[in-house]
């Protein structure tokens, strides 16, 4: 691969998702982006972190909500579109990074380097994970990660074409379960190794 | 008749549901629910071919009195072609205006000729947006005020959002004063008879009164907000207004344009030319003055919109020739006990609870016919009752971020700049002032019609 490493990843509450994309980020030296982006943003456009961090991800109310003329007022929309623009705008300036979530298989599409995955998690395991970030029961944790997952699902939907989870949309998808964190981290860092070099034999 | 009730008030709730989800554009919606119009309620429950002429409305378009009052106003059901053929004008000599930078020089002009001072700014922005709203839509007076604002928001360091929020008021508020400001006052204008004249010495007279309490009551809520950052106004450099001009000529000829179109408006009971006939010229007149640039106003002219309002006008029309409109009329009717203030408190307040959260263009479409049979069979004032349903569609949409396009436009160029305006944060200033205004309105009403 010639050209710039992007890796997308999409996951599942509980999955892992984070871990491993951090872990994909350290192995590869490459910086991560998640919520950091919003303090990127917020010091370019001289605006208040914590104020944009209150619509981060946050799908469309569309009670609440509406658009006229392209015109969207729901401020999770405008924030997305930010963070849309900031990932163009690196993926334009030839750097290589990790991408948590933020649609970022749909907006870097058409990027040569982009490598797209998608983790997911057998429920239990989800459960256990979740339970250990601080949820008291399992109703509590069962509650937790579908409401995460629906957030996240519409939120996706909303802006891309291709639907949250279907693997028809990214490169990859893994259920982190079986391996664990870092054993499905490994087998990732492979994968992302071989498109690497398949990038590099293709060079002239 | 009351299976076609049924279907018409199935259709109607539909078309509403399709529009406040936005599952599809609202212009595919109406449409959509109109040709459901068409084809069952009067196709298959009424069996009525002239229903569907009715409907549709074509013949008006080739009636004298479409282009030229002659004798008394006539109401007409259907498609109000008047309406769509005005409002299409005056996009097209909108689309002119701004290509030439018109109203980012006007923006531009007042803040310097105030030296950039923050407070100053404040209120001649408030009284620009309700005088430019009262000739040209709200939506666009905000596209470009809101834009001005932001920008010069940055330069002088202050916070866009308590300006933003008064401009979105005051331009609702001003397009309330006349015909042509508003959607809901063109549609009640054009199908109740009324004129530029009508709507200005009777919604005029309480827009411009609210407009002196608003302005004030605005200063008072944001004045800590606008002081704690006022300047000289020399923090950064500002723009030179001259440099939002794109080509002079076209400037002078859109400005010429626009005068003669508040010219027309203002003499149009004078000189009974219709609005539908001073759209027409004034499309024409802009496209001619643009030359080669014509056919790029046209593709940039908001079709959807215009199909908008055809498929809402079949979809109302289905609830008026069903005669279930009639049936509302009779229920407020009862409920006020024929009094005919109770009528008028009921029509300004429930139009104003409605619009902070419905579309108020189909709410407005749909009452005009209420207002007609209440007027018929109750023995209410129909004037006092137009007056009534224009304030409280055009104000009450204030309340909410959603009530209004203006609202929703305001408010989307604002969270695009860094300075999303929650529900709680729009409500708590723009709801009082939406209770004061129609309060004020009310008031007016039963002093001057009572």
């Amino acid at each position: 691969m010639s050209e710039p490493l992007i890796v997308a990843l999409g996951r599942e509450f509980g999955s892992g998702g984070h871990e491993i994309a951090r872990s994909l980020a350290k192995r590869f030296s490459l910086p991560l982006y998640e919520k950091n982006m919003l303090e990127a943003i917020a010091q370019t456009r001289e605006l208040d972190v914590e104020h944009l961090a209150r619509y981060d991800e946050q799908p469309k109310n569309r009670l609440m909500y509406r658009t006229v003329k392209g015109f969207s007022n729901a401020p999770g929309d405008a924030l997305a579109q930010m963070q849309f623009q900031y990932l163009r705008e690196q993926a334009d300036a030839g750097r290589s990074f990790v991408v948590v979530g933020r649609c970022a298989e749909e907006v870097l599409r058409d990027r040569p380097g982009l490598v797209s995955i998608f983790v997911l998690a057998d429920r239990d395991f989800k459960l256990a994970r979740t339970m250990e970030r601080g949820a008291e029961t399992t109703g509590e944790a069962l509650a937790i990660m579908t409401r995460e997952d629906r957030r996240r699902r519409l939120y996706h939907d909303q802006f891309c074409k291709g639907k949250w989870g279907d693997a028809r949309n990214y490169d990859l998808t893994v259920n982190s379960a079986r391996l664990g964190i870092e054993g499905t981290a490994n087998i990732l860092a492979q994968y992302i190794h071989a498109r690497t070099s398949q990038g590099e034999a293709d060079k002239p | 008749m009351l299976i076609a009730q049924v279907s018409a008030v199935a259709i109607f709730l539909t078309m509403f549901f399709l529009i406040v989800t936005e599952k599809v554009e609202r212009h595919i919606a109406t449409l959509g629910c109109g040709f459901l119009t068409l084809t069952v309620v009067f196709g298959l429950c009424m069996r009525s071919g002239r229903a569907v002429l009715e409907a549709l409305s074509l013949y008006s378009i080739f009636q004298p009195n479409f282009w030229y009052q002659m004798g008394a106003a006539t109401t007409s059901t259907g498609i109000n072609w008047e309406t769509i053929t005005f409002i299409a004008g005056m996009m097209i000599m909108v689309e002119g205006m701004a290509e030439s930078g018109f109203f980012r020089w006007l923006c531009m002009e007042i803040a310097k000729l105030v030296h950039y001072r923050p407070i100053p700014i404040f209120l001649t922005f408030m009284v620009m947006s309700a005088v430019l709203s009262m000739f040209i839509d709200s939506i666009t007076v905000i596209l470009f005020l809101a834009a001005v604002t932001v920008e010069l928001a940055r330069l002088l360091e202050l916070d866009p959002v308590p300006m933003i929020l008064s401009e979105i008021f005051c331009a609702n508020l001003g397009g309330s004063a006349t015909m042509c400001g508003d959607p809901p006052n063109i549609i009640i204008g054009t199908s109740l008879g009324y004129s530029f004249g009508d709507f200005i010495a009777n919604t005029g007279l309480m827009s411009a009164i609210s407009l002196g309490i608003i302005v004030i009551y605005f200063y008072f809520c944001f004045r800590k907000d606008l002081r704690s950052s006022d300047r000289t106004g020399q923090s950064r450099s500002c723009p030179d207004p001259k440099e939002a001009i794109t080509d002079r000529r076209s400037f002078l000829v859109s400005c010429l344009i626009f005068g003669c179109a508040v010219v027309l408006l203002i003499t149009h009971a004078q000189t009974r030319l219709t609005v539908s006939c001073i759209g027409t010229v004034i499309a024409l007149a802009t496209l001619i003055a643009a030359g080669p640039r014509a056919k790029g106003i046209l593709m940039r002219l908001d079709y959807k919109t215009l199909l908008f309002f055809m498929g809402l006008f079949v979809v109302v029309s289905g609830l008026e020739q069903t005669g279930v409109l009639e049936l509302l009329a009779a229920l407020i009717g009862r409920a006020s006990g024929g009094n005919a203030m109770l009528i008028a408190a009921i029509i300004i307040w429930g139009s104003a609870a409605a619009s902070a959260f419905i579309d108020n263009i189909p709410f407005s479409a749909t009452m005009i016919p209420v207002i007609k049979s209440l007027a018929a069979v109750q023995g209410a004032d129909l004037h006092t009752m137009a007056w009534a349903l224009s304030m409280g569609t055009d104000i009450g949409g204030n309340a909410t971020p959603i009530g209004a396009s203006a609202n929703v436009v305001g408010t989307s160029i604002a969270a695009k700049s860094g300075h999303a305006i929650s529900w709680g944060r729009y409500c708590k200033v723009m709801a009082p002032a939406t209770v004061i205004v129609i309060f004020i309105s009310m008031l007016v009403i039963f002093v001057r019609y009572f």
